[in-house]
């Protein structure tokens, strides 16, 4: 397993610095000026001076890079015109939303994919499999942004005035005061005495309001996140329900459910116990693989919803063409993308001892 | 029961000569004749085909004109300041109408939606063609050369895999400039190492059967061995990754105009009439609506005929 997990970690070194070349020569893109085409009209001598002192524009391209690397691996993904404040705190921000709102699709995904996969395949080419497999069809096919907008129009106008209305933006309610819960627990008076971490934790609203109990704060946060979290989970439940079932449906014809059929079992534990339990390794990995598709989701739904997340910030650092910003966003969801890959690459060796032989 | 019916009647050598021998297109046409999902599939795909080539006979209106003050669909009379009644969702007979309303600018939606099934199909099309033909290269090469090369195209291929695809794409359209040909271009760029994988696994596992080696020993050079040997044999999955593709690419080229990088206004694109609607989709939901509806009926026409070409194809395929 040692073995396994250090050749994993290596292979990803030259993978990360590849992305950083990529990413430092995706800058080389822009058309004309660099400092022009960031700061347009602004663009002063005196300014396009000091932008060239400070990113080394007039060294070498190899020693640019250089200066790059030793910039990233220092932490340092440059600063944001349009907010005059390094990109890290800015990520730093902005993750927390991104990250509940990630985790409550996923969870959606899952809840609603694995159970809907394993009923289509037990029930194969029965009414329920058909219906199923139409809706995670068309699930597939929808673009989130579209879907995002739908269902805010339906839930805010279409449903006003009724219990299913919910808000379509926002984190909150406007007005609500959310105490964090390091205050509650004294750990800190402030956010600025506490650690990044706690900081961190407490802007996950649904956390903090199981931290500290407030049943209301933890109602209001999920009525916001419940739209935009189904838009961004509705791709990644289709791919889970399909994948459950075609592996359920493998694992169902297997001797040994056979067998356990035989020695008279009760259908459900041989399905749940049996065939489920072996079919559910494939659909891990997926799940763990879905991380690309949130991030996606979440760039585009987040600006349908009024989040500001990692995807709203995103995108309004595309369209005030904030360059650094683009970068260092792009170069930090790569990382966690490979390292999220990784995790699931090595979970997936744990579970099934074959992958660490091949 | 007589003794003979008993004796299964034995096929003679001329028989089975005679039998009609069906080609492998023709076979897999039988079996995506049979396979429902891939038939309604194709005929999405040629339904949004005939609109696409059809669109200027097919829309009523030029879709960059404005409407306002001109004779409405109906022939009731000019239209008036207000927007006209949308058809699709019922309306009383003595009203002004458009099937699906106007747009912020007063053009006909209905034209502009016909005429986006275009850019859509254009874009699947075109940039799949381009990663296909792209990464099949890649792969080729670093299938059939093995070594250094195979090392460090299938690095560079890793590199480009471990960015979500949509992030890398809005990554380089934001650098390089909005633009529909930018947003082709880099839509084709993440879909290169996809193909370039398959590739790489059909070359090596066609390189070295039989027919290959002894292409080899009658002293074949290495482009007639890799694209005529090789490269006719590992086509099928590349086939059906590539159909299978087009639907997430079209919804990728809708995404990048949705947030302002792909196609631009008054380009009549699906993203883009979407994104120039979506701050009033709480008042005028038709204008995000039937766009919406036009890219995820394209995307599951391409999704099905996909499935079930590789069921046709290769059963031996992985179903997901």
């Amino acid at each position: 397993m040692t073995t396994f997990i250090l050749r994993r970690l290596l292979l990803t070194i030259p993978v990360l610095f590849g992305i950083l070349a990529l990413t430092f020569f995706l800058t080389r893109l822009i058309p004309g000026e660099p400092c022009t085409a960031i700061y347009g009209e602004r663009a002063t001598p005196e300014l396009c001076a000091a932008f060239s002192a400070r990113y080394g524009l007039d060294l070498p391209l190899g020693q640019q890079f250089l200066a790059y690397l030793g910039r990233v691996l220092q932490g340092d993904l440059g600063d944001s015109i349009r907010f005059s404040r390094p990109v890290t705190d800015l990520m730093a921000e902005r993750l927390p939303v991104t990250v509940e709102l990630a985790f409550l699709a996923l969870l959606f995904a899952s809840i609603i994919g694995i159970p809907a996969g394993i009923v289509s395949a037990y029930k194969r080419n029965s009414p329920v499999d058909v219906v199923t497999m139409i809706v995670a069809n068309i699930g597939v096919s929808m673009p989130v942004f579209w879907l995002g907008l739908m269902l805010a129009y339906a839930f805010s106008v279409g449903l006003r005035d009724t219990p299913f209305a919910l808000p379509p933006s926002g984190r909150l309610d406007p007005g609500t005061e959310v105490v964090p819960f390091f205050v509650q627990w004294g750990l800190a008076p402030d956010e600025a005495a506490a650690s990044p971490l706690l900081v961190f934790i407490s802007r996950l609203y649904i956390l903090n309001g199981i931290l500290t109990v407030n049943l209301e704060l933890i109602a209001n946060a999920a009525r916001h996140l419940i739209l935009p979290a189904i838009a961004v989970g509705t791709i990644s439940m289709s791919i889970i329900a399909r994948m459950t079932r075609s592996s359920v449906l493998e694992t169902l014809n297997q001797d040994y459910v056979r067998t356990a059929r035989a020695k008279g079992l009760r259908e459900f534990i041989v399905v749940m116990r049996h065939a489920v339990r072996n079919a559910l390794l494939p659909v891990v990995t997926i799940i763990g693989l879905n991380f690309g598709l949130l991030i996606s989701g979440a760039v585009l739904t987040e600006t349908v919803f009024g989040l500001t997340g990692v995807g709203k910030t995103l995108f309004d650092g595309i369209t005030s063409r904030d360059y650094p910003l683009v970068q260092g966003f792009t170069v930090a969801i790569a990382f966690a993308f490979v390292l999220i890959n990784l995790v699931v690459d090595l979970l997936y060796g744990y579970l099934d001892p074959r992958i660490r032989l091949s | 029961m007589t003794a003979n019916a008993t004796i299964p009647k034995l096929e003679t050598l001329d028989s089975v000569a005679r039998r009609k021998h069906k080609s492998p297109l023709m076979e897999t046409a039988g079996n995506l004749r049979r396979n429902r999902s891939a038939m309604i599939g194709i005929s999405i795909i040629a339904f949004m085909v005939f609109l696409a080539i059809f669109a200027p006979v097919i829309a009523p209106y030029d879709p960059l004109q404005p409407m306002l003050g001109l004779p409405d669909h109906s022939g009731i009379g000019r239209l008036p300041g207000r927007p006209p009644c949308i058809h699709l969702l019922g309306c009383p007979a003595e009203e002004p109408q458009h099937l699906m309303g106007l747009d912020l600018n007063g053009r006909d939606m209905f034209s502009r939606v016909i005429w986006g099934a275009r850019y859509s199909l254009m874009v699947g099309l075109l940039s799949v063609t381009i990663g296909i033909i792209a990464g099949t290269l890649f792969g080729m090469i670093a299938g059939y050369a093995g070594g250094w090369t195979d090392s460090i195209l299938m690095r560079l291929m890793d590199i480009l895999l471990a960015f979500p695809s949509l992030i890398l794409a809005i990554a380089i359209v934001s650098f390089a400039g909005p633009g529909l040909q930018n947003a082709l271009m880099a839509i084709a760029i993440v879909s290169i190492p996809v193909y370039a994988r398959l590739a790489r696994a059909s070359v090596l596992s066609v390189k070295e059967m039989e027919y290959v080696t002894a292409n080899r020993a009658l002293g074949a050079g290495h482009p007639r061995m890799l694209f005529g040997q090789i490269m006719p044999n590992a086509l099928t999955p590349l086939i059906v990754q590539g159909t299978l593709g087009i639907g997430s690419v079209v919804l990728e080229a809708a995404a990048l105009s949705f947030i302002g990088l792909g196609a631009q206004p008054p380009t009549p694109e699906w993203g883009a009439i979407l994104s120039e609607g979506r701050n009033y989709v709480f008042t005028s939901p038709h204008l995000v609506f039937f766009p919406g509806i036009m890219i995820m009926i394209t995307v599951l026409g391409f999704n099905l005929f996909g499935d079930g070409l590789r069921d046709a194809l290769d059963p031996r395929l992985n179903r997901i």
